[in-house]
This record gives structure tokens, C-alpha cells and sequence, in this order.
């Protein structure tokens, strides 16, 4: 396990935030959604603690606690007043150390049904919430790592059992495969002795490499699909495939995007919410992923009433003309301005901060280079961006999803 | 490396106490705060108004949402799109809430940029263009919003407590942005004496925290020090009474889960009892073991997650129980949720106590661990009426809470029998069992 400690004395806790190296792109035809469903298992208890015990404990000493799943990773952390570390980093070797052994299935039986209850009430019951699980099949493909999303398939969350999530569990859930960062009020020697006490002894071997994933080319063909949903706008999704993150490619795509989709001065609201009134909200961001391909997205909803169509039409234009004349050099400055501050208040807080480490070392093999990310982005340039609009973001190199509102077809 | 099976003894984690800010009047009126957060490199303004929405004229309600956010769509010194970029140009971002009693700005902004970002903040606040076609755009751009809510189950669920918990001659029953109809009333001659009338420096607050230099203070009166507005205004922030209890059920056909809210009108933080409802909250729904998780999530699996969520106002608040629950099992949902608010049956133990008072204490250190975060939180204490001193008074208050007081508290603010229920879901599928399981329900339309 990889150990990487960042101290800061400034407020007297520590986060505690370890990486797991398997997302939803770890997941095999079958177990769509086991990722997400075992990270709620890992609350479920282990050899020495009861289930809901370890975030009860730690809560009741005023700690936080948590743990989320993502295409490329999931994370479990903590963050607790000093006198609580040892115990934080104890729960923690513990269930790696123990869990396989001590899955009941009542317990799987009771993740299940919370699982399917998430996807109910964050997906399923919200107006486009299936956005995102849509477009990941349009970019990649439903046979791609990239090609679902977290929360997986009903069936397949229906099939895990106890026996199968063990296996799961002793596939990833290895020293080997982690990473462990801890921000906070502590020395470095000393914390480094704790999380040896606490982890250092479960014995690990390494998990198969990884095959290199390969990365694919921009899109042809534009795969659309509408869906009709009882919505309460129209609404387009546009979605592109892009580089890997934090290469420089994906950071000019990031710019592009940016100037394109974020803020009020950005493009697509200044054009087409602000001048031609054509959308209730327009925008775009960058989502980084790091096997082979990152995602782009933007996005349109109309006023109520009105059909997507023609702002849609009107974004493609601003997206074509950003790869045409690139950017002004104020735009560039301005978003790059933005980076700035978004990045630095991210390393404000110590929770996002050990994540954003735990991210570089498990990711990059290199947290060091949360100090250098700001120059990095600093020094793409203007054609840099506009090339990157020309070769990733071009109209006839999306995906595009629309929502309209209506019955669902019922044989959809 | 030898394994060890014995859960560690805890250490001690140094006592934390909020460091209260530096605090002084401008001559106008103004009350600024400053906290010093040293390491703290992206500083947080906010700029909160006393503005109770009260003042809104009934048949223009949602029109101080309109005049907030027009603020930034162009002033006087920098017209139109200009203004957004000059924020932009310094790393600056520009935020606004409107809430029932203030209506605030906020601004986050690196530290070496701070004295223009104040300068951009005043002008948004003293002298905003307010042109008609931005006021137009953001008053279709609101009646779209309202369409988003009403078709998101939890917000039109929580939209629906409100109405039915707080009697309806008083704001806080409705929407803070307006309806459909009084959104549609607002003229932009409305938003502009709106304006005129109600953004003024007196009862108003700006807050700074972050790693600034002693240069601050000159750049807090340089850019807000001249702000005078002539006449006076009377901002009296109602007190809210309850309606008797309701049970109401909005229809969403053929959706696959019900939200619901299931509680009472609330307290506010003046209220003395304050510290024992924030116990009792923590230990019946807001810890992850708490008696609702426990059960209908740990134990039965019918939700993702389940909470009791004391929401404050200024004057009153909500209390209620939130969750999300598939319909086959709504009803035996609410039935136990009903049961397990019941603490008379089954009063609050010393451990609970214990553990939600560790909670509260122990997790406050990290409420306040950036300048955004002691910004937002010393705003939301500002806009309820409470002074800074209060974190470190209700910190010595929590100590005090007892499993008595803690129960009867909550027993008396929650009577099993008076409590207000909302269920958003699919109606026909929902309404007999609802009733069966001795919740009866009428059928209520969704307002807007």
C-alpha cells in the first residue's frame, strides 16, 4: 500500500482518504453496479466490527465519513479529530483485512435493496437522470470499461451474492491496489508509524497489470437517441470522446469546454441564453477519466414549451466557430483565471485535498503533481485550444442525446 | 508486522474553538466581519442584506429573487456582459441566494484579488444596470426554474411541507422565489424600486475570511464606506404560526418511489431548546445508526437513506422526517417512521446523548476549516438573526443537553398525533395502503 502524508496544522483533524484502484470500469459482463454495491458492503462489517459500526463510531467522535464509486476508482474516507486516528486507520485495516471472510448474505440482501433504492431516487425518479448512463453507451459503446456507469444494472445487482462479492472483493481490495493519503494536523514520522501499525502487516499480492487501454478516435456517424420522458423541458445532450486526462491535449479540451460552457461569460450562455434566448440554461465541462479516452460533454435545455432543436443547432455553431478563429486571448486568460481558483479551493479543504493526492498517486503514480497541475494548465496556449476543439470537438465527432417530453413508448 | 485485533484506545483531540472575527460598524451602518484564516488562499466575501421577504408585495413574490439576479448582468461602471467578465478576468466567481429573511452575495475570489473583487462586489449591489431585457430573461428564465421543481419529487415535496405546515398569511408559506402567477406579475419598474427601496447598508453585513493583509480594512471602506441610501426602511421579520396538521398526497402517476415529509413547524435558534433539538435530531435521524436509518435502511432496506432535518428559519423552522421510499413499501414506511418519532414510547438513551453531543462538538472544527466554509456559516447564523458569538455559546449549551431534555423536546415539538404528512408519489397505488396503515390521505394538488 502506498503511504503519502500531508501535513497541515492549521485545524486539529486529519482526513484519512484511501483509493482503491477499481471503478465501474473493473466491472465484467454480469457485474455492472458490483463495484458500487460493494463499496456499501465494506460498511457492512468485518471481523471486529458490526454493521454500520465503523461510520457509527467514527460519527459519534464527530467524524465524517464516507465513500463514493467512479468509472476509475472508489474511495473511503474520513476525516476525524486527531485522538480518533488510530482508531479510523484500525476500521480501515480491519475490513480490508477481514471483509471477504465476513459477508453475510443478509447483509448482501439489505445493499441490494438500498442499491436499487439509490438508483431509484437519484436516477430513475428525476427528470433526466438517465443522461448520463444514455450517453456512456453512444460515446463508447455498451461493451467499453466506459461504456456504463456506477450504478450499474438492476439484474446484475439482483444476481451478486455473498460468495460472488467476496470474490469481487478479493480481486481489488488489495494493499497493493491501494493508495492511503493522509492531510491533517500530524507528523510525518509519527503518522506513518500509526498507518503501518494499522495496515502494514495484512499481507497483499499484486493484482494482475492492467491491459493498457487503447485509446479510441473521435466519433463518426453521430449515434443519437431520443428518449421521451415526461420532462419538463426539451433538452440535448451533446457528448464528445476525448484524451485521457491531464495530458496536455485533454487540459486544451478542458480549456475549450470551458470557454465554451462555464460561467457567465462563456459562450454558449452568452449566445444562446443571453442574446438569441433559446435555452433556459446552456453549457459544457470536461470529464476526466484516465483509461484511454476522457468524456466531453455539453448540454442544452429549452424554455418550457419550446423545442431543443434550434439552440442545439445554434451550440454546434459556437463549437465549430471556437475551432475556426480559437479563442481571444481574454477568454483564455479568463478561464485559466478560473482553473486557478477552482483548483486552489479544492486544495483548501484537507478532505479534498488527500483525495485529490490519493487521485495523482493511484491515477498518475505521481502525487507531487497537484503542485504542478496550475503551470501545466498555465502553459497551454491558444492554438493548443483551438486545435483541440478542431480534433475532439468537432459537431460531426458527438453523440447526441434529446429528451423530449411526453409518455413514455412502451416498448422502450 | 504483527496483526492487531484490538480496537486502539482513543487519543485526545486538542479542544477547537471558533476564533471569532475581528468586528467593526462603517458609518453608514454596515457590520463587517473579518476572520483571518491563515493558509487559506482563496478568500470568501459574502455581502448579506436585511431583507426579509415580507417586504415583497404579495402579488410580486420572487420579485427580490428577480433583483438579485439581475445584479451581475451589468452596472453602471462596467455595462453589460463587461461586469461578468471583469469578475471572471480576476478568478472571481459571483453566487446569490434570496432567502426569507436576507438576500445574500457571495463572492469567492484568489487573496491578491481581493480589493478589486470588493470593488466589483459594491458595484453589483449599489449600482446595477437592472436593464429591461436582462429583468424579462431572468423572469422567463425563473418561470422555467419553477417548472424544474415542480417536476422534481423532493423539491415539490419539500415546497408542499412548507404550505402545509405554516399558516398562509405568512411568507414563509410559500416559495422564496415566487409562483408561477407573481413571477409573472413582476414588472421590471417593480424590480427596480424593488431595489431601490431595499439595498441599503444598514442591518446589512459583509463577512471576509481568508488569508488577507492588514490592507483589508482600507479596501472595505473605500468600496462600501460612501454607500448611503436615503429614507429608512422598517424590516421586520415576521413570526411564522403553525396550521393544524395535514395529510396530504400529490400525485405522480407511475413514479417508482414516494417522497415524503412527515413532521411539524420547528424552532429557531433563539429558542431555548434549541441544543436539545439538535441532540434529539442527530440521534432519532441524522446519525448514520440513527433510529430512522437504522431501520428502514440498515435493517429493511426501503430507502437510500432517511432523515429527521431540523431546518431553521429566522423566526420558527421545519422539522421532518425526509426520505425517499419505493412505493410497494411507502406506506409501512411512513408507519414506522411515525412510531419511531414517537420518544415517548421509547425516550432517548444516555449513549445517544453522548454520542450526538460528541458529534456536534467533534465535527465542528471541520465545518470551519475554509474561508468558504466559515464565510457560508457565519452567513446562514447572520441571516437568522444570531450573532458569531453564538458557535462557541451553543458549543457550551450542547454539553448541558440531557437524554430528559433531549426527549421532551422533541416529544413536545412532535406530538405523534398533530404531525403533518406529504407523500409526492404514484397516488392510486398509494392511497389505500397510506390508509390501511392508519395514515389517511387527501389528494392535494401540486401549487406552484
Amino acid at each position: 500500500m502506498r503511504v503519502v502524508i500531508s501535513p497541515d496544522h492549521s485545524v486539529p483533524v486529519v482526513a484519512v482518504n484511501i483509493w482503491y484502484d477499481v471503478g465501474s470500469r473493473d466491472e465484467l459482463d454480469g457485474q455492472r453496479g458490483w463495484a458500487h454495491l460493494f463499496e456499501h458492503l465494506m460498511f457492512s462489517g468485518s471481523a471486529h466490527v458490526d454493521s454500520g459500526e465503523h461510520l457509527h463510531l467514527l460519527q459519534s467522535l464527530g467524524g465524517s465519513v464516507n465513500a463514493t464509486t467512479w468509472f476509475d476508482r472508489t474511495n473511503y474516507f474520513e476525516t476525524v479529530g486527531l485522538g480518533a486516528l488510530d482508531l479510523a486507520l484500525w476500521l480501515e485495516g480491519d475490513r480490508l483485512a477481514t471483509l471477504a471472510d465476513h459477508l453475510a448474505e443478509a447483509s448482501v440482501e439489505t445493499q441490494r435493496e438500498v442499491v436499487k433504492e439509490e438508483k431509484r431516487q437519484r436516477y430513475d425518479n428525476v427528470p433526466y437522470g438517465q443522461a448520463m448512463a444514455e450517453l456512456a453507451v453512444l460515446v463508447f459503446g455498451a461493451d467499453h470499461p466506459y461504456g456504463h456507469t456506477t450504478i450499474g444494472s438492476m439484474a446484475d445487482i439482483d444476481a451478486a451474492t455473498a460468495a460472488s462479492a467476496a470474490d469481487f472483493f478479493r480481486a481489488h481490495y488489495r494493499p497493493g491496489n491501494a493508495v492511503i493519503t493522509l492531510v491533517g494536523d500530524v507528523q510525518p514520522k509519527d503518522a506513518l508509524k500509526r498507518v503501518d501499525r494499522a495496515l502494514g502487516w495484512i499481507p497483499t499480492t499484486s493484482r494482475p497489470p492492467r491491459t493498457p487501454a487503447t485509446p479510441l478516435p473521435p466519433l463518426t456517424g453521430i449515434p443519437r437517441k431520443t428518449l421521451t420522458d415526461p420532462v419538463p423541458a426539451a433538452a440535448s445532450y451533446l457528448a464528445w470522446r476525448l484524451p485521457p486526462r491531464d495530458t496536455p491535449e485533454f487540459d486544451a479540451c478542458d480549456l475549450a469546454l470551458s470557454i465554451l460552457g462555464a460561467g457567465q461569460t462563456a459562450r454558449l450562455h452568452q449566445r444562446i441564453v443571453r442574446e438569441l434566448e433559446l435555452a433556459a440554461s446552456a453549457g459544457a465541462q470536461a470529464l476526466g477519466l484516465i483509461g484511454g479516452n476522457s468524456l466531453g460533454l455539453a448540454h442544452v435545455r429549452a424554455l418550457p414549451g419550446q423545442d431543443a432543436a434550434e439552440a442545439t443547432e445554434a451550440s454546434l455553431t459556437e463549437i465549430a466557430k471556437l475551432a475556426d478563429d480559437g479563442p481571444t486571448p481574454a477568454e483564455l486568460e479568463r478561464v485559466k483565471a478560473q482553473y486557478a481558483r477552482e483548483w486552489l479551493t479544492e486544495l483548501a479543504r484537507f478532505d479534498s485535498r488527500a483525495d485529490a493526492i490519493s487521485a495523482y498517486a493511484t491515477l498518475h503514480s505521481d502525487p507531487e503533481r497537484i503542485n504542478r497541475r496550475l503551470a501545466e494548465v498555465e502553459a497551454v496556449d491558444a492554438a493548443q485550444v483551438q486545435l483541440a476543439a478542431a480534433t475532439y470537438l468537432a459537431p460531426d465527432s458527438r453523440a447526441q442525446l434529446d429528451y423530449t417530453d411526453g409518455t413514455p413508448d412502451a416498448t422502450a | 508486522m504483527r496483526r492487531h485485533d484490538q480496537r486502539p484506545e482513543l487519543g485526545r483531540t486538542p479542544r477547537w474553538k471558533f476564533a471569532e472575527p475581528e468586528q467593526f460598524w462603517l458609518d453608514n451602518g454596515l457590520h463587517v466581519l473579518l476572520c483571518h484564516r491563515p493558509g487559506q488562499h482563496v478568500a470568501a466575501i459574502c455581502l448579506s442584506l436585511d431583507i426579509p421577504l415580507n417586504l415583497e408585495p404579495e402579488h410580486l413574490e420572487g420579485v427580490a429573487t428577480i433583483a438579485q439576479r439581475v445584479l451581475d448582468e451589468g452596472t453602471n461602471q462596467h455595462p453589460g456582459a463587461s461586469y461578468a467578465e471583469s469578475l471572471e478576468n480576476i478568478g472571481a466567481v459571483l453566487d446569490g441566494s434570496v432567502g426569507l429573511s436576507a438576500s445574500q452575495l457571495f463572492v469567492s475570489v484568489p487573496v491578491p484579488r481581493l480589493p478589486e473583487a470588493l470593488a466589483l462586489l459594491a458595484e453589483a449591489a449599489r449600482t446595477p444596470e437592472l436593464n429591461q431585457a436582462d429583468i424579462d430573461r431572468h423572469q422567463q428564465l425563473r418561470l422555467a426554474e419553477i417548472e424544474q421543481t415542480l417536476a422534481n419529487s423532493a423539491a415539490l415535496a419539500q415546497l408542499t411541507f412548507r404550505t402545509a405546515t405554516v399558516r398562509r398569511r405568512w411568507r414563509a408559506s410559500r416559495p422564496a422565489g415566487g409562483t408561477r402567477e407573481s413571477v409573472a406579475a413582476i414588472t421590471p419598474a417593480a424590480v427596480r424600486e424593488f431595489h431601490a427601496d431595499y439595498y441599503r447598508p444598514e442591518g446589512g453585513t459583509l463577512i471576509v475570511s481568508g488569508d488577507f493583509d492588514a490592507g483589508l480594512h482600507a479596501a472595505v471602506e473605500a468600496t462600501f464606506g460612501d454607500w448611503l441610501v436615503p429614507g429608512t426602511v422598517d424590516a421586520v421579520h415576521h413570526v411564522p404560526t403553525a396550521r393544524l396538521p395535514h395529510r396530504w398526497l400529490i400525485d405522480r402517476p407511475g413514479a417508482v418511489q414516494a417522497d415524503v415529509r412527515l413532521g411539524a413547524l420547528g424552532i429557531d435558534r433563539a429558542d431555548p431548546r434549541w441544543p436539545d433539538v439538535q441532540v434529539a435530531t442527530h440521534a432519532v435521524g441524522g446519525a448514520f445508526l440513527s433510529r430512522l436509518n437504522k431501520v428502514l435502511r440498515e435493517e429493511l432496506g426501503f430507502t437510500y437513506g432517511v432523515h429527521l432535518v431540523n431546518q431553521p428559519m429566522r423566526n420558527r423552522g421545519l422539522l421532518a422526517v425526509q426520505g425517499s421510499f419505493r412505493t410497494e413499501v411507502l406506506a409501512e414506511a411512513v408507519a414506522r417512521a411515525g412510531s419511531l418519532l414517537d420518544l415517548t414510547a421509547r425516550p432517548l438513551t444516555d449513549a445517544e446523548v453522548t454520542q450526538a453531543v460528541a458529534f456536534h462538538l467533534g465535527s465542528s472544527p471541520l465545518r470551519y476549516s475554509t474561508a468558504h466554509q466559515v464565510t457560508e456559516n457565519l452567513a446562514a447564523l447572520i441571516a437568522a438573526g444570531v450573532t458569531a458569538e453564538f458557535i462557541n455559546a451553543n458549543a457550551r449549551a450542547l454539553a448541558q443537553v440531557t437524554p430528559a431534555s433531549a426527549t421532551s423536546a422533541l416529544a413536545e415539538l412532535l406530538p405523534p398525533d398533530r404531525l403533518t404528512l406529504v407523500v409526492v408519489g404514484d397516488a392510486d397505488a398509494l392511497v389505500e395502503p397510506l390508509a390501511r396503515a392508519g395514515w389517511p390521505t387527501t389528494r392535494h394538488a401540486a401549487q406552484a
